[in-house]
């Protein structure tokens, strides 16, 4: 026997007690079965597995070819395994490494040395729960190797990961410094929160943009629902699983040292009018429409061009990082330490992004059937972040439009100011906007886990991690006292907030691994795990700062308590789940998930969902009769699976009243109540329901990979606040589950390897075509999103039938080009203002949809949508002896982009500065078809949305290059280093595109329901740096 | 030994971590409905909430406002575009300008149906209980007496369709409309008290209820009960301040003759509308410049035009560094702003103090002025419009056989700025007293040139097209539009 009595009789209460109180806990038991296969002993062969370099390789498994019996090797890579007389093959097998099999022969030792696996084929996958032979997945999972997320100048790993998996789409919301990237998984699933679900180390832990992308080893994104089901409440949108780095037992201490700087600078400005121009624009304004212009322009002081805004605003930015990281491992434990600091200065003045990261890993065995780790996380990530997103007070809108005549400062150094003139409009110097903004906000997280994993019977495993994840936010916002700019600020003040959240999981699971009679392969995992996720705040106001100085910017020397405010938050969720994989040959996969999740943000009646999924795989290759000598593996899959999403406000069960209304009677303060949410006692599960098929097919000795997928995602029961009449008030509508939305689409990735001599070629490629439609809206026919601007322009709406933020205007048809066309215009036969004489030649000519002579707002129709038919990827790695050249383009087809920034740029009845497209405009017969005349009128609202701002926003885009170059061995090992590699990147290198705004990654600006509108916001910048990468 | 102390942790782990309660947790911070309503504190809490709507920016801050830009007393000046089709009766349903105050005016609307559904239970003091429900009333009155007087009609949401969330409610007529008004505004002048004191002043009063009800009627054709509504404020404790500008003056402010305005408190919760209504150099935004034509309906020396209007070469103390400045010809276009609703702290800065009034005895005293002309004849309003008349001119300008043109010109002058003018013009044309065609016809230079008022379209504004749209045809538009 090789247990001893004792060690069994406590596995065995262990057992009991897992399984005792799980069901005791809710009612939900877990069962499984298992049966102990004895073993026959006959004789004993024993031998040391080691790597490439001849270091041991601990933990390979030796299996009996043909049989069930296997071992694993011990930390200096010795094993020993019985095996029968009748048994003749050892196959020796380690991840990332190719398989060994070896012939017994009747020997007694047998030692192995075994070769990294050229192909991935027999690499496994990270998924919930465990990882996967990548050739047993029958899922949807786009990996993500570590690799090619390293040292690319951008603060967070969402952005790296932008184009390099199909189905997984990264959105960037402007370029400001740190400004994370939206990660959606296989198109847009709700209105909701459309943010996958991101697991770190095992962890579901919000962000992955707090990780140093250095530390990643790789990702793994859960696409269909087989796959993803086992994180059943929060896989809706997909999972995100991170893996960071981690030491190797028996692992020499390796020291490696990242080290890049570069700088950045804006691609592309706005074209304005300069400032003689724009004066006599201004006035052929008043000459149009025949009144007395505004005398100040004519005041000589305004016609003379002294400031190009934008020029002033955007300057050279710079990106600096230094990341080091140090493994190893002895016999029992093994170890990851890495540390790393980034900084960004963005290209406006005064807006930065720093991170300093903190990270071990580590494994110990404490016996040989208890093993313990722990992944710890520290990151503190500070920055000043500008106003950026607003049509009213944003910087760069500020600076597109802010009159060019005036200086940046005056003579006596004061900064310029629009309060000259109304006809300037309500914009604050931009300039001085930046320099003196002061709104600093820290992030300090914790990430940490620690598991445990105990080894009960021989394949049956008891696992179990606890985590927690702590944030403390603080935001420290001084707003000087402006008394001369036209938005004005009273009185300084300083806000200081403060925010704490946290979450604890603890997850307890057990895993059982089998082979049946040589054929049939078993895999079950199932638990319990729960997770607190708890926020705390308060936010305190001051006023009155005598003295501005920084030293002086705390509230001790404030002068009035405007306000204290705070809150806390808590949601808790609990889960049952359970996965079994069974496969019979490797030939036939089959995979079944349930879960069951419960979860504090609904009341009682409707916690609970459940959420099942299957799927199924047959690995055609393994076929007897398939025989191709050009096919090397082919796979086809299918999944069906139920996923759910409860990322809403919690407690919209409940009618909630807000206390502290303010007011005043007689110079004194009051507070009132009134009813701040309406309840929605139904609120329950949103849930998606996703069909997957896909092929893989690899040819030609693996160096053609192919891997096709078609997917259909449902989301039901989305949970929807429909734009509701005013006639509610203002308090909160609460979300119902109402509406329905559907993803569908095609997904292709392809890979390509080769080495013609010392030339080592690698292209993949990828590609998602995918169509979002709304299917059910409940009740309301529409959702409206957020208006543009000062005037409230309505650009966007979500209609069934239609994609989410399809953009809704006119149809235009020119201008007018003379007072004939006007007159004898049907679309126009009996709206009044053509009566009144309020249409003019050179105003646009709309089109009159409903037929009724009236161009009013019945005449709106959609006129495009903001999702691409294609997102791709394309990379192309080229490495020559000691030289590599990456390139990654990435780019999207088919979509429109409204540029609502050129849309107000034209239009002359703002006052502000305009585009410097408006010279082209109409005056007199045949100037122009598209771009109106000059007027301070806004009869016909030429500028209302229409399609005259709707553009191709389509591009193609060389995201980034690097060329890089080792150092010869000889050369650096005389140094005693053992590797060292300088390279040259460039970010955002070239773009090809129609689009005439500053960049058409343009990103969301209301939540998910408004997608590429141009509301100038920071634009991403052009960065180049140079790096080393030194490893000793 | 190891193994027993691990096995033994990890049960109490396991147990730990399931509890049947977990999932229980509760919204911190905010009251549940049913742990509201308990007793007076709460009620007047209630009631406190009624009021909060008006100092938002998007209402009295400003929006509510934008109304009376179709008048001939002052140009939109400021930087809205679409507040040029507004003021040349040239918008549409969907002009963002018309849609913003909408809301508000309901929100208020549900808050009083808060109170009447939930204070009658209460057990608490009568006569506290009696106010609150008399202030739920008259809110309720006035939010849909500011429907009225801008789209004539809206849905009547009532205190059953409240609570059965049944927001998408037919347009009654404008009488049915103008009747809920005025049984709200009864029981209101019979629940609330004549007068507060201290901490509860600029809480409507009877008088105010009565005042609203005055102006109610006349705008009904009412003209009996709009002059017995109007002279039991005469006759109440609401006379006259003895200075016209003692309305408008933060010391003052709060006296009997204000019966209702919109209060400010400085760094507390603060109205926008001096900000919009003050010149740029000065802190303001520069909208609604009141146009020559407005300053030459002033008769010489009438100090009411000193007291309202901003002109070139008033010294002002703006306060702060600035001290005693100019105000000069170029901070408008027009060359005058209202003076009506700012101030300066002695620091520098608007002075966050100023209220809004909107409603004043003296507005009342001509209400009762016209009912009594239009039902007797020249002569008949004589008291009322003189007492109105010579608080500004002295005694010595009482006139005798006053008519509508009197009346007219008396309303415009004392009530310039007040948002008063265009719904007054529109009543009077209606009541055959002018031609509002031919009025608007008349060029009063650059800043209003003649305009096409169009009859019926022009006598209601449209009707927010956002809510025709999401009402599913329940919601007819107004005529015209």
């Amino acid at each position: 026997m090789k247990f001893k009595m004792k060690d069994i009789g406590l596995k065995m209460a262990v057992i009991m007690l897992f399984f005792f109180i799980v069901p005791f806990s809710k009612g939900h038991a877990v069962t499984i079965s298992f049966e102990n296969v004895l073993e026959i002993q006959d004789r004993i062969i024993t031998g040391q597995v080691t790597d490439e370099n001849g270091q041991p390789l601990p933990g390979a498994t030796v299996q009996i070819k043909g049989g069930n019996t296997g071992t694993t090797t011990d930390f200096d890579g010795y094993y020993t395994i019985e095996v029968s007389n009748d048994e003749t093959v050892l196959v020796f097998s380690y991840i990332g490494y190719e398989m060994k099999e070896m012939p017994i022969e009747g020997q007694v030792s047998i030692n192995v040395q075994l070769e990294p696996s050229a192909t991935q084929l027999e690499d496994v996958v990270v998924v919930g729960y465990g990882t996967q032979e990548k050739t047993k997945v029958t899922g949807s999972v786009a990996s993500v190797s570590g690799e090619s997320l390293q040292n690319i100048p951008v603060p967070g790993a969402s952005q790296a990961l932008q184009g390099r998996a199909s189905g997984v789409n990264v959105v960037r919301n402007g370029g400001a410094p740190g400004q994370e990237g939206q990660i959606r998984v296989r198109g847009m699933g709700t209105v909701n929160n459309a943010s996958p679900l991101v697991v770190i180390d095992g962890v579901p832990a919000g962000s992955i943009d707090d990780i140093n992308p250095n530390d990643i080893a790789s990702i793994e994104v859960l696409k269909d629902a087989s796959t993803s089901a086992i994180y059943g409440l929060r896989a809706a949108n997909g999972v995100v699983l991170v893996t960071t780095k981690k030491g190797r037992k028996n692992q020499k201490l390796t020291v490696s040292l990242n080290v890049y700087a570069g700088f950045s600078s804006a691609i592309k400005l706005v074209d304005v009018l300069e400032a003689p121009d724009l004066a006599m624009l201004k006035n052929e304004r008043y000459t149009n429409d025949g009144i007395e212009g505004n005398e100040i322009w004519n005041n000589p002081y305004y016609a003379v061009q002294r400031t190009n805004w934008q020029d002033e605003l955007l300057g050279s930015g710079s990106t600096n990082n230094v990341d080091f990281t140090v493994t190893g491992g002895s016999e029992k434990s093994a170890y990851s330490i890495s540390g790393g600091y980034f900084n960004e200065e963005g290209m406006i003045k005064n807006s930065y992004y720093k991170r300093i990261n903190f990270r071990i890993n580590s494994d110990h065995e404490l016996t040989d059937w208890l093993t313990f780790g722990e992944n710890m996380q520290l990151t503190r990530q500070s920055g000043n972040f500008l106003n950026t997103n607003s049509a009213q007070t944003g910087i760069l809108w500020s600076a597109i439009r802010f009159n060019p005549a005036l200086p940046v400062r005056n003579e006596d150094d004061s900064y310029s100011s629009t309060q000259v003139s109304t006809e300037f409009g309500d914009i604050n110097n931009p300039i001085f906007s930046a320099e003196t903004v002061d709104n600093e906000e820290t992030r300090n997280r914790l990430l940490g886990n620690i598991y445990t994993e105990f080894d009960i019977l021989k394949g049956l495993q008891f696992k179990a991690n606890f985590a927690v994840d702590a944030t403390l936010y603080d935001r420290d916002n001084f707003s000087i006292q402006v008394t001369d700019q036209i938005r004005q600020n009273d009185i300084a003040d300083l806000t200081r907030e403060y925010r704490e959240q946290y979450s604890l999981l603890s997850e307890y699971y057990v895993t059982y691994q089998t082979n049946l009679a040589d054929a049939h392969n078993l895999k079950f995992v199932g638990g319990y795990t729960t997770q607190a996720f708890e926020t705390d705040w308060f936010s305190a106001d001051i006023d009155g700062f005598s003295n501005e100085d920084s030293s002086q910017r705390v509230p001790d020397s404030g002068e009035i308590l405007d306000d204290i405010s705070g809150n806390k938050e808590k949601i808790r969720l609990a889960s049952y789940f359970a996965r079994l994989n069974y496969d019979y040959r490797g030939k036939y996969l089959l995979s079944a998930v349930f879960r069951r999740d419960g979860t504090s943000r609904f009341a009682k009646e409707n916690r609970w969902g459940n959420f099942p999924a299957f799927s199924a795989g047959w690995r055609v290759s393994e076929e007897s009769w398939f025989n191709s000598g050009v096919v090397d593996n082919m796979k086809l899959t299918g999944s069906w699976g139920r996923l759910g999403n409860q990322n809403v406000d919690p407690f919209q069960y409940l009618a909630l009243i807000n206390t502290s209304r303010r007011y005043s009677f007689g110079g004194e303060q009051v507070t009132g109540a009134s009813l701040s949410r309406i309840p929605n006692v139904n609120i329950g599960w949103e849930t998606a329901e996703m069909t997957d098929i896909g092929l893989e097919l690899d040819m030609f000795e693996y160096k053609l990979t192919t891997k096709l997928g078609y997917f259909i995602k449902d989301t039901k029961d989305m949970l929807l606040a429909p734009a509701s009449l005013y006639s509610l008030g203002s308090a909160t509508i609460p979300d119902q589950n109402v509406g329905a939305v559907r993803n569908s689409g095609f997904e292709v990735e392809l890979g390509y390897n080769d080495t013609f001599g010392d030339l080592k070629l690698n292209v993949s490629a990828n590609a998602s075509f995918i169509k979002n439609e709304v299917l059910d809206l409940g009740e309301a026919e529409f959702l409206q999103s957020q208006f543009y601007g000062r005037p409230n322009q309505e650009i966007t709406r979500t209609f069934v039938g239609e994609p989410i933020g399809t953009f809704y205007g006119w149809r235009t048809d020119g201008l007018y080009q003379n007072t004939a066309e006007v007159a004898n215009d049907p679309n126009i036969t009996n709206d009044p203002r053509r009566e009144a004489g309020s249409i003019q030649p050179g105003d646009v000519r709309f089109v009159d949809v409903t037929g009724d002579g009236v161009i009013d707002d019945n005449d709106r129709v959609v006129l495009g949508k903001p999702f691409p038919d294609v997102n791709y990827g394309l990379n192309v790695g080229i490495a020559y002896k000691d030289f590599d050249l990456n390139a990654f383009f990435l780019g999207e087809a088919g979509v429109d982009i409204f540029n609502a920034d050129r849309m107000q740029g034209l239009d002359p009845t703002y006052p502000f500065n305009m585009y410097a497209e408006t010279l082209d405009r109409w005056n007199g017969e045949g100037t122009s078809n598209s771009i109106p005349r000059m007027t301070t009128n806004r009869d016909n609202l030429n500028h209302r949305t229409s399609d005259l701002f709707m553009e191709n926003g389509g591009f193609f885009r060389l995201k980034n290059i690097t060329l890089g170059y080792s150092l010869p061995d000889q050369v650096v090992n005389a140094v005693g280093i053992t590797q060292c590699r300088v390279y040259i990147t460039g970010q955002n290198v070239f773009t090809i595109t129609d689009y005439s705004g500053m960049d058409p990654e343009i990103g969301y600006t209301d939540g998910n329901l408004q997608k590429n509108v141009d509301y100038a916001r920071y634009p991403q910048a052009r960065t180049f740096t140079l790096g080393t990468i030194i490893k000793f | 030994m190891k193994k027993s102390i691990y096995i033994i942790s990890m049960f109490f782990l396991v147990l730990g971590a399931c509890s049947d309660d977990y999932l229980d947790t509760e919204p911190n911070g905010q009251s549940t409905s049913d742990q509201f309503w308990r007793n007076g504190d709460d009620a007047v809490a209630a009631a406190n909430a009624l009021y909060e709507p008006m100092m938002s920016e998007e209402f009295y801050g400003h929006s509510e406002q934008t109304f009376e830009i179709c008048s001939d007393d002052f140009w939109r000046a400021g930087d809205h575009g679409e507040d040029q089709a507004i003021e040349d009766f040239t918008f549409d349903a969907s002009n963002a300008q018309l849609r913003h105050s909408y809301r508000f005016k309901y929100e208020i609307v549900n808050r009083a149906h808060a109170i009447l559904i939930n204070v009658p239970d209460i057990e608490m003091d009568q006569a506290l209980k009696d106010r609150v429900l008399g202030e739920a009333y008259f809110m309720r009155g006035f939010a849909r007496w500011r429907q009225h007087v801008i789209y004539g009609a809206l849905p009547i949401v009532s205190e059953e369709n409240y609570i059965n969330n049944e927001f998408n409610q037919p347009k009654p007529t404008v009488a049915e409309f103008q009747a809920a008004i005025e049984a709200d505004w009864l029981m209101a002048a019979d629940l609330l008290p004549d007068s507060y004191s201290g901490a509860d002043l600029g809480r409507p009063t009877s008088g105010t209820a009565n005042g609203f009800l005055a102006k109610l009627y006349l705008y009904m054709d009412d003209l009996d009960r709009a002059i017995t509504a109007g002279e039991s404020v005469i006759n109440g404790p609401y006379g006259l301040a003895p200075g016209f500008g003692d309305s408008f003056t933060i010391a003052t402010e709060n006296n009997p003759e204000v019966l209702f305005a919109v209060q400010s408190l400085d760094n507390w919760t603060t109205q926008d509308y001096m900000i919009y209504t003050t010149p740029r150099p000065w802190g303001g935004w520069d909208f609604h410049e009141p146009i020559q034509d407005l300053v030459d309906e002033f008769e010489v020396g009438d100090p009411r035009l000193d007291a309202s209007i901003f002109q070139p070469g008033d010294i002002i103390n703006i306060g702060g560094d600035e001290g005693d400045v100019e105000y000069a010809a170029d901070f408008s276009q027009t060359g005058y702003h209202f003076r009506k609703f700012a101030s300066w702290r002695e620091t520098g800065g608007l002075n966050g103090d100023q209220n809004i009034p909107i409603l004043r005895s003296a507005d009342v005293y001509l209400l009762v002025a016209e009912a009594k002309i239009r039902r007797d004849g020249p002569g008949a309003g004589d008291a009322e419009l003189n007492a109105v008349r010579t608080r500004s001119l002295g005694d010595g300008a009482a006139i005798t056989g006053a008519d509508m043109t009197a009346l007219i010109h008396e309303r415009r002058v004392e009530l310039a700025g007040e948002n008063q003018r265009f719904a007054d013009l529109k009543r009077w044309h209606r009541a055959g007293i002018i031609d509002l065609v031919e009025h608007f016809q008349i060029d009063r230079g650059q800043f209003k040139p003649s305009r096409n008022f169009v009859v019926p379209r022009h006598y209601y504004f449209a009707i927010p097209q956002r809510e025709i749209d999401l009402s599913n045809g329940i919601l007819e538009q107004n005529e015209g539009y």
